[in-house]
């Protein structure tokens, strides 16, 4: 029945729309920059990253054969899922040494890799697992992806040698390339990060010299999920104490790189959005069904066995996941069949499988059992000197600070977990340029080349670098649960919008005035979180909350821009808008074309809590302008978030907030109802609006709204709409969750029209619904609306 | 803070805190010293320490941090790290490797001309004096040139760390002759 359904019915149409990649930067490039694209560009933070630029381009691609199922990782795919296998030893005379590598030497200082393998203290325990990341370069026989990929940078860099911001982006770009020679001796292109999982047992041994022997063994993979493989490293460190020959590394290394993933489906960039936004276990199902149908077509018509794997496989039957939002899979390790779920959705900044929660809670707690105050630094203490931990912490990620994770006396697993939980807490999965600087484990061997790196993430276990203030800005330790910032810390300088805001309010010198109140919104926003922990929402329903503070601090700060410099770096204005600030949302430029509504960017409920909230929050947009994520950011907008748009004009997320948080009249709700009703028409539209509609905000319930207008139009406009949305692979799971009360008043509109078609019926049908009746209920249900979010 | 409180409290009762550093080469017996001080009259069983321990010992109302840091010779570097705030340090040397002493040496005297370990306590163990064919303390004294120094307080004590003979001796000593309070 899914397959039936076609999946991009009008992906054609929406490409009329697009401008074309020049195009949307031309817009941009009347706005202060693109920044320092030549090191961002050249080094996306992650092969997940790269992935995203591939997916949305083919989104917005002419599709010659639209029904064509894609796969993430198709068997065909030069790229291997591992690519080394390394087991490193403390040699009782020379320290940690390498002792065997898969299928090659990883190139590089070997010792130092040894160094991470081998985590201090690891003496003391009988197992430790440890993550670190490795900026290495693709060898020579590396696939065509990368070459395709340096070309393109290659054709970007000119562009970006125009542009006024250079000097600041080579800046930026030296400052970089001093980071990465700390990790990589051959510099210069930064293809995606290596990340390693590594497993390292101590066993005490009475026939050796000095009682024990201490191993380890590490996965390198460009794959961002690498937790699937820590059962398999058990079996295959421990079969390596018994063997400790090449071959025990060959037998893993063919073992996890015969994991087949080839039905797990592409999606594009606002499908993925949906889905990591729903808890629907069966979103997106129909292109899991596709991309079995077509394996199951592909095969008849050959009729050969395609792939090696494909007759075992034939054997076990082609099932659909229980949730969408993992693959599941299995790796075949010495005949032991071994499952392993692959998630669907990989945001850039997302390494592992860390928990918010976790996090969240180890620094929450003894903040609200004693709070202790912190020193004072604009950038960090938003609110004052009892500013929450967690803000502390996320405010120092985005203002690029140096931060570490110290967690003396635990396993160094747990304090990486902690670094790239904090880079998933920073980045949202939509900023980027954490993990590249992450260090989730490191000890005093790499101090040297850590200093070197501007901002970095770092977890040790070593407490003598809480002796060391002069090293870090801000110090979390995991035992205590508390953070320290550094009496070393550079101060904030004084900027351009800070100056701005002093002038123009000079009542209020600082966030820290007035503790009661709550500016930034951040208060609230912690308790909310906290509610949702003790409420146990889970773990993506907290990461999904971070995306939408992530997305909301972007959006502040592209209003604070447009305030004090006139413009923003952050929006790519649509066309027909425009830029000052003070135009008045909700104008139509062309009378006669709905879509032209005027408006973009984040909305307030009034003119005052705007002010307040930019007066608090000036400090760390400031500090945030002049970083990696913040040039990053730019960067995506320009070349992914605002290309996967389909729909440009009018600005969705805008004139959605206005239905949210503003009490609109009649005359401006429908023009918004009507905008969405003629701009959302094809798939791609129906995701983009459904992006804006999370389930857990709300979901389509102000969209519905629209079915109780008093204008005739409207009301027809929205049935016309939740219509199409209904019958969207996506939007029915979003109609599914709307309120019995909206859908009667569809189903009522719905029979007016088809009495409506029969003239004698019609005057009928409206004489039975007079208009006070729907101005009441948009009254009541406008009113409701706080209240109806769950 | 936590820490200041317990300075104070330190005044008041006449506690002492001393941050002590103890290093050597490899196999001096680093560990169980450490670990016979913690845990006085259990039997110790070290294997080598990769990377550092750290325990905190109070003997004699002087609550002793004492940081160990493994001694292989390729992580000897980051010894320097451990420098800032220490006021004592323990040096350990296998009396019965007559063929390192001379390495052990060179290692000693590049630590305690570090600026950092200038007003540092040196106090040197003598370890593995049960051992055939040991040096005694004197020839260790001699060995590690230790009267070279000059505006240097130190004291080799002699220890059979196995057993727990003479390291309490050596701790006596420390904190007899610290005078400065911790510095951070």
């Amino acid at each position: 029945m899914a397959t039936a359904l076609p999946l991009r019915p009008s992906g054609n149409d929406s490409n009329s729309l697009q401008p074309t990649s020049s195009d949307s930067s031309s817009k941009t490039n009347g706005l202060p920059r693109l920044s320092p694209a030549t090191s961002l560009l050249r080094r996306s933070p992650s092969g997940a990253h790269t992935a995203v630029h591939q997916r949305s381009v083919d989104h917005v691609a002419p599709n010659s054969r639209p029904r064509r199922h894609k796969s993430q990782y198709p068997l065909d795919s030069p790229e291997r899922h591992v690519e080394y296998i390394l087991v490193a030893s403390f040699h009782i005379d020379r320290g940690p040494i390498m002792e065997h590598q898969y299928p090659a030497a990883i190139s590089g200082d070997e010792s130092m890799l040894a160094e991470l393998m081998l985590p201090d203290q690891t003496h003391v325990r009988s197992q430790d697992w440890t993550i670190f990341f490795l900026h290495k370069d693709t060898s020579a026989d590396e696939d065509e992806g990368s070459d395709s990929e340096k070309k393109k940078k290659k054709k970007r860099r000119p562009s970006m040698q125009g542009n006024e911001y250079a000097e600041n982006g080579d800046e930026f770009d030296s400052s970089e390339d001093s980071a990465e020679s700390s990790d990589d001796e051959d510099g210069g292109e930064g293809p995606p990060l290596m990340y390693v999982l590594n497993l390292v047992n101590t066993k005490q041994d009475n026939t050796v010299r000095r009682g024990a022997v201490v191993k380890a063994m590490a996965i390198c993979t460009r794959h961002s999920f690498l937790h699937i493989y820590k059962p398999l490293l058990l079996l295959a460190l421990e079969d390596y104490f018994k063997s400790p020959y090449p071959e025990t590394l060959a037998t893993l290394y063919h073992a996890v790189n015969a994991m087949d993933l080839s039905l797990m489906p592409k999606l594009s960039m606002l499908e993925r959005q949906i889905l990591q936004a729903t808890d629907s276990k069966d979103m997106f199902i129909e292109k899991f069904e596709g991309i079995i149908q077509q394996r199951l077509a592909k095969g008849e018509e050959i009729g050969e066995p395609g792939s090696p794997v494909s007759p075992k496989r034939a054997a076990a039957g082609y099932i659909l996941p229980r949730d969408t939002h993992e693959f599941e899979s299995k790796v075949v390790y010495n005949d032991i069949p071994i499952p392993v779920k692959v998630p669907t959705v990989i945001w850039p900044e997302t390494v592992g499988d860390f928990s918010l929660i976790k996090l969240i809670q180890t620094f929450s707690a003894p903040h609200s059992a004693s709070p202790q105050p912190f020193l004072l630094h604009p950038h960090l203490t938003t609110n004052g000197a009892f500013t929450h931990p967690i803000i502390v912490l996320i405010n120092a990620m985005l203002t690029q600070k140096r931060v570490i994770f110290l967690g003396h006396n635990r396993p160094s697993g747990e304090v990486a977990e902690a670094v790239l939980a904090a880079c998933a807490l920073a980045s949202g999965g939509i900023l980027r340029g954490f993990t590249r600087h992450a260090f989730p484990y490191t000890d005093l061997t790499k101090i040297d080349d850590l200093l070197k790196v501007p901002g970095f993430i770092a977890g040790v276990t070593n407490p003598t670098f809480a002796n060391h203030p002069e090293w870090w800005d801000l110090l979390c330790d995991l035992p205590t649960g508390r953070i320290k910032i550094s009496s070393r810390i550079e101060p904030a300088p004084v900027t351009e919008g800070l100056v701005y805001f002093q002038q123009q309010n000079s009542f209020i010198a600082s966030g820290s005035s007035g503790s009661g109140s709550d500016p930034t919104g951040d208060h609230a926003f912690m308790d909310d979180i906290q509610r949702g922990i003790t409420n146990r929402h889970g773990e993506n329903a907290i990461r999904a909350k971070w995306r939408e503070y992530i997305i909301k601090f972007t959006r502040v700060a592209a209003a604070f821009e447009e305030a004090v410099y006139g413009t923003s770096n952050l929006f790519v204005i649509g066309p027909g808008e425009e830029l000052s600030p003070d135009s008045p949302s909700g104008l139509q430029a062309d009378p006669l074309n709905p879509t032209t509504l005027r408006g973009h960017g984040y909305v307030w409920p009034d003119e005052g809590s705007k002010q307040r909230e930019l007066i608090a929050s000036v400090s760390r947009i400031e500090g945030w302008r002049n970083t990696r994520s913040y040039y990053g950011f730019i960067q995506d907008i320009a070349s992914m978030y605002y290309p996967a748009r389909p729909i440009k004009r009018p600005d969705l997320h805008h004139h959605h907030d206005r239905l949210k948080k503003l009490k609109l009249s009649h005359a401006d709700s429908g023009a918004v109802y009507l905008a969405f009703a003629h701009s959302v028409k094809d798939y791609a539209g129906i995701c983009q609006l459904l992006t804006v509609t999370p389930e857990r905000n709300a979901g389509l319930f102000y969209l519905s709204m629209g079915l109780f207008h008093p204008d005739h139009t409207v009301r027809e406009s929205t049935v016309d709409l939740l219509d199409r949305i209904a019958s969207h692979p996506a939007g029915r799971h979003f109609w599914a969750q709307l309120g019995r009360f909206a859908k009667l008043a569809y189903f009522r509109l719905k029979r007016d029209r088809e009495t409506a078609q029969s003239p004698v019926s019609a005057s009928k049908a409206q004489a039975s619904m007079p208009f006070g009746i729907h101005q009441s209920l948009v009254g009541v249900a406008l009113g409701d609306g706080n209240v109806r979010k769950s | 803070m936590g820490g200041s409180v317990s300075k104070i409290m330190g005044k008041i009762f006449g506690t002492k805190e001393m941050r002590i550093l103890m290093l050597g080469l490899d196999a001096a017996g680093k560990t169980t010293i450490l670990y016979k001080l913690k845990l006085t009259n259990q039997d110790v069983t070290t294997i080598p320490t990769v990377g550092f321990n750290v325990e905190s010992v109070t003997y004699k109302n002087v609550k002793f941090n004492v940081w160990d840091v493994g001694g292989q010779d390729k992580i000897r570097p980051l010894w320097r790290h451990y420098y800032s705030g220490t006021q004592g340090l323990i040096f350990v040397v296998d009396s019965s490797d007559t063929q390192r002493m001379d390495e052990a040496r060179s290692e000693l005297h590049k630590i305690i001309n570090d600026r950092e370990m200038k007003d540092a306590l040196l106090l040197v163990f003598a370890n593995k004096q049960d051992i055939q064919g040991h040096l005694s303390p004197e020839e260790v004294t001699n060995a590690l040139q230790l009267t070279k120094l000059k505006d240097k307080l130190w004291y080799v004590a002699p220890s059979v760390a196995t057993e727990g003979t003479g390291i309490f001796e050596g701790l006596a000593w420390l904190s007899n002759n610290v005078k400065t309070p911790p510095q951070k």
